[in-house]
């Protein structure tokens, strides 16, 4: 492993100081403004440890919720909302249709680990359906609520074709990752991405976690996981729709469905014109069938 | 409505954390009709300001929802 020359600037483990571009030690990618980044999570070496969940809740001071037992899973989270920016979803592959298997598969015994998380479309359908402007593209081609502009209407929740977006009743406003906004600005990578203990997140640059993220898969096909592939590229499943290309991206190993993704996303504005097209049909049905009973009767 | 006094030590949007005079720490939500707004923290934050808080419990939340914020009687 190769240690960042710059590593060697910062040797003291009590820093009085906040490290300029610490990205570049953490991540090695230098955060810079009119430049596209995103998360690469490959789900393979997710281990569900949760770091990740709770250093989102920690950074951005987001309180527990969902408290108790789900009983349906190991998995306590249960899904994402307006205070759970992050989740990691825990699939039991094994055991299924009413039988325990007993034997298990080499590579993750079963289990399928993945973190979800809003994946900052390049087509958001969420900031189309925004009538203030609260939902913006930062300078870091991420999508942020603005909470000072957001007026809690909730048109971006259904418009989410992933269902990311949750509003929060006790503040009235709609809440979801921000890619860490405040934290990029500062030149610090998202916390989630450095908590990661097998990066399975990670953050950097989108060209080159698409290239790290085909090599990854080849890799995965060379060892025989030929189920490996990637969701949310461009031209790959998740990125249909004119959804362009999802700034999160995921490697998967079983169909999306599996893992609470959708198979094919689309904008929601795409059915605007066929729905309102549709809504005056029907009424110019209604007003000719009208008519002709009236002149009939006439 | 229980009150909590003590210092705004972190603010993200408009939740916030306050330390009580024990030297704990609480996590507080901005109610959406709260006679306060989430740009008026920071500020306090910034001054250390020592504050009383009246708040109620959330329901499945770890946290409470804060209704009034006002300079503590004893500032001058």
């Amino acid at each position: 492993m190769t240690v960042h020359h710059r590593a060697q600037d910062h040797v003291a483990s009590s820093l009085d100081h906040v490290i300029p571009n610490e990205s570049e030690l953490t991540a090695g990618v230098l955060i810079e403004p009119g430049k596209s980044y995103g998360f690469f999570t490959d789900t393979t070496v997710c281990i569900g440890c949760k770091a990740c969940e709770v250093a989102c809740k920690e950074w951005n001071n987001l309180p527990a919720d969902s408290i108790g037992l789900t009983g349906q899973s190991f998995d306590n989270t249960g899904m994402l909302s307006a205070n759970t920016w992050r989740h990691v979803a825990f699939v039991e592959k094994s055991g299924t249709g009413g039988v325990r298997q007993q034997e298990q598969t080499a590579f993750q015994s079963g289990w399928l680990m993945m973190s979800d998380v809003c994946k900052h479309c390049h087509n958001a359908p969420c900031m189309e359906a925004c009538p203030t402007g609260a939902l913006f593209k930062t300078e870091f081609d991420t999508v942020v609520v603005q909470q000072d502009i957001c007026n809690g209407c909730g048109y971006c929740i259904p418009a989410c074709p992933f269902g990311v977006v949750a509003l929060n009743p006790v503040d009235g406003k709609a809440h979801k990752c921000t890619l860490c906004y405040d934290r990029l600005k500062g030149g610090l990578e998202p916390a989630c991405a450095k908590s990661c203990p097998t990066d399975s997140i990670q953050f950097g640059e989108l060209a080159d976690l698409h290239a790290r993220a085909e090599r990854r898969v080849e890799v995965l096909h060379e060892r025989g996981l030929d189920s490996a592939y990637l969701y949310g590229t461009p031209g790959a499943p998740g990125a249909t729709g004119d959804l362009g290309h999802l700034n999160a991206f995921f490697l998967l190993t079983d169909r999306p469905e599996v893992y609470n993704l959708p198979a094919a996303p689309t904008r929601a504005s795409n059915r605007v014109k066929p729905s309102l097209l549709a809504g005056l049909a029907t009424i110019g049905g209604l007003v000719a069938l009208a008519a002709t009973i009236f002149a009939s009767e006439t | 409505m229980q009150t909590m006094d003590g210092v705004i030590t972190l603010v993200q949007e408009s939740r916030f954390q306050l330390i009580d005079d024990h030297g704990v720490g609480h996590l507080f939500l901005l109610s959406h009709s709260a006679s306060a707004e989430p740009s008026q923290l920071a500020p306090l934050q910034k001054r250390q300001a020592y504050v009383r808080v009246s708040f109620q419990t959330a329901p499945d939340l770890i946290a409470y929802v804060a209704h009034k914020i006002a300079l503590h009687p004893s500032t001058p």
